[in-house]
């Protein structure tokens, strides 16, 4: 969190100087590969500084979505590849992300992708079984060529499926997303929360630092005990300071009109006919790779 | 004078708790006037201005704007024209884009899209932070979400703005640019009412001033009359103004002549003095 607060006291500032200036921090920040605490808000960071922002989000949403099916669907290891290349290409070059942000984002997921791939690629037996085995004194570890084959395809087309929703999430505010999924027809409830639940993030955020500063300050977190303890207090307290944000909040809007219908402003951004042709492309390109190399 | 856009009369609230926060308040506000609402903290200042607002429902007394008395069928058209920009922005921001944010007022009094988007374009204008416009609050400095927060008011085009201690938590800068906001909606016709614990701000702004005290209202009139009056100063626990203080010095110690030309600024003491001496 800290490193994205940071951040965005530079995005205050407009124009290009401000964006001149993210970028700087970002590479300041971001010098190594890996995710560190706060990565959750510095993605959203990303998404408002992305210079594909102004394109119809709509069009991000459905593109980055049949993408992701097709990579699926084709169970293709070049179109896994091509999916991969493809989404670094606008993450990246369009959308202008710095490489080492967008490896460290990408970063996120790998730890659950590897413990899930593992189980697949290697087995356990009490015989020696396979082409490679490792004797471990209660039982042999074993695998082979193929299943290691079936391991790193696999591996590729989890991470094709992956950058395809990432490329959406570091070009598209979640405000957008919410906003396709609205014109998508998913219940008002749902995109209610939604819209509250993401405003809320920030301003909890802001209250949970706020708080575990006051109490770092007062050694709140000077061993493990009182960490405990201080953690618990922090929690209890949250909800209360929640529960009280939550009146005040409905206060607020009522004051201005809210009579149980949560409608927003929406910027309207017009679809670019060669986007769409590209995509189109693009999808098509996908499957002929899949079809050729069957 | 004419009729007062805003007429509430005898308006007693208490909250849950059963602790009665307004006592039998009764004032008239006119059109385009500019008002400090001053009084210590927990005096029912905000309490009056959510009843004001229509938000809270007054257990008793009776409201009324341009002559119609406000009941549940009408609230919609309190609200719509009494705006209310409370202390802390971050309890009022409620969009994730400063545009969607601004929009939120006017979209609720359902006018169609093209309107709504001119009066935020008009808003975000009017408070100079256009350049915002596609941003999230939450990358936004204090003094920033505090323009929202009145552009917010402004897009809504309501007659009435109620400010909640705007000052506080604002720098001096950003002390300074609400001042000319608030010039500015004055040149508009609006009418204000500002609750504040900076006297300096209510004696050089304010025409009148309300003092509110434990939930009743213990003095209305001009600022000059009202922090001249000792006893209504140690009552509501308020410092007076240090310009009235050097004022009546200089007027005591013989240095310039008494003419009930109260300065309420240093600039005005210097024409003052300028006029004295040349």
């Amino acid at each position: 969190m800290e490193n994205s607060l940071g951040k965005s006291s530079s995005f205050i500032r407009s124009g290009e100087k401000a964006e001149h200036e993210a970028i700087h921090h970002q590479k300041i920040h971001h010098h190594r590969i890996g995710h560190k605490h706060g990565e959750g808000s510095a993605i959203d960071f990303y998404a408002y500084a992305s210079k594909i922002r102004c394109w119809n989000p709509t069009f991000k949403v459905v593109f980055s979505f049949l993408t992701l099916l097709l990579c699926i669907g084709l169970n293709n290891p070049f179109v896994s590849m091509a999916v991969i290349i493809g989404m670094a290409f606008l993450t990246v070059v369009k959308g202008g992300l710095p490489l080492s942000a967008y490896l460290s984002v990408l970063m996120i997921p790998l730890t659950f992708i590897l413990m899930g791939t593992i189980a697949i690629g290697v087995d356990f037996s009490s015989q020696p079984a396979g082409q490679f085995n490792l004797f471990l004194g209660f039982g042999y570890v074993f695998t082979s060529v193929g299943k290691l084959q079936e391991m790193a395809f696999l591996m590729l087309k989890v991470f094709g499926a992956i950058s395809a929703m990432i490329m959406m999430t570091l070009s598209t505010p979640s405000a957008e997303i919410i906003g396709v999924l609205r014109k998508a027809h998913v219940p008002k409830l749902i995109i209610e929360l939604m819209n509250l639940i993401y405003r809320y993030i920030f301003i909890l955020l802001d209250v949970f630092n706020n708080m575990r500063n006051s109490a770092d300050s007062r050694q709140g977190y000077g061993d493990f005990k009182t960490s405990c303890y201080t953690f618990g207090s922090v929690a209890s307290n949250m909800l209360v300071v929640s529960m009280k944000k939550a009146n005040a909040y409905y206060t607020a809007m009522e004051a201005r009109g809210y009579e149980g219908e949560l409608v927003f402003l929406e910027d309207e951004k017009k679809h670019q006919v060669s986007h769409l042709i590209i995509a189109v492309a693009f999808m098509l390109f996908l499957m002929l790779l899949g079809i050729m190399t069957h | 004078m004419s009729e007062p856009i805003l007429k509430i009369s005898d308006l007693h609230y208490s909250y849950g708790t059963g602790n009665p926060a307004l006592k039998g308040v009764s004032v008239d506000i006119y059109q385009g006037e500019k008002i400090a609402v001053i009084g210590s903290n927990g005096s029912g200042k905000s309490t009056f201005f959510l009843n004001a607002n229509g938000v809270l429902k007054a257990d008793h007394g009776e409201i009324s704007y341009q002559g119609t008395i406000i009941n549940k069928k009408n609230l919609k058209e309190l609200r719509k024209n009494i705006g209310i920009v409370f202390q802390d922005a971050d309890n009022q921001i409620i969009a994730s884009t400063v545009m969607a944010e601004v929009g939120f007022g006017p979209m609720n009094l359902k006018l169609p899209r093209e309107e709504v988007l001119r009066r935020v374009e008009e808003a975000l204008t009017t408070m100079n932070i256009l350049d915002f416009k596609d941003r999230p609050p939450h990358y936004l400095s204090g003094g920033e979400k505090k323009r929202v927060t009145i552009a917010d008011i402004i897009a809504m085009k309501s007659e009435v703005i109620i400010f909640d201690e705007p000052t506080a938590a604002l720098d001096p800068l950003n002390a300074q640019m609400l001042e000319e906001v608030l010039v500015k909606l004055g040149e508009e016709g609006k009418t204000m009412l500002i609750s504040t614990h900076d006297v300096d701000f209510a004696y050089r702004w304010a025409e009148r001033a309300i003092v509110f005290d434990q939930g009743k209202i213990i003095a209305d009139g001009t600022p000059l009359e009202i922090f001249k009056n000792a006893r209504i100063l140690a009552q509501a626990n308020l410092k007076r103004p240090a310009m009235l203080d050097v004022y009546e010095m200089l007027v005591d110690n013989k240095m310039i002549k008494e003419n009930n030309n109260y300065p309420t600024t240093p600039e005005d003491l210097k024409v003052l003095l300028e006029k004295q001496f040349h």
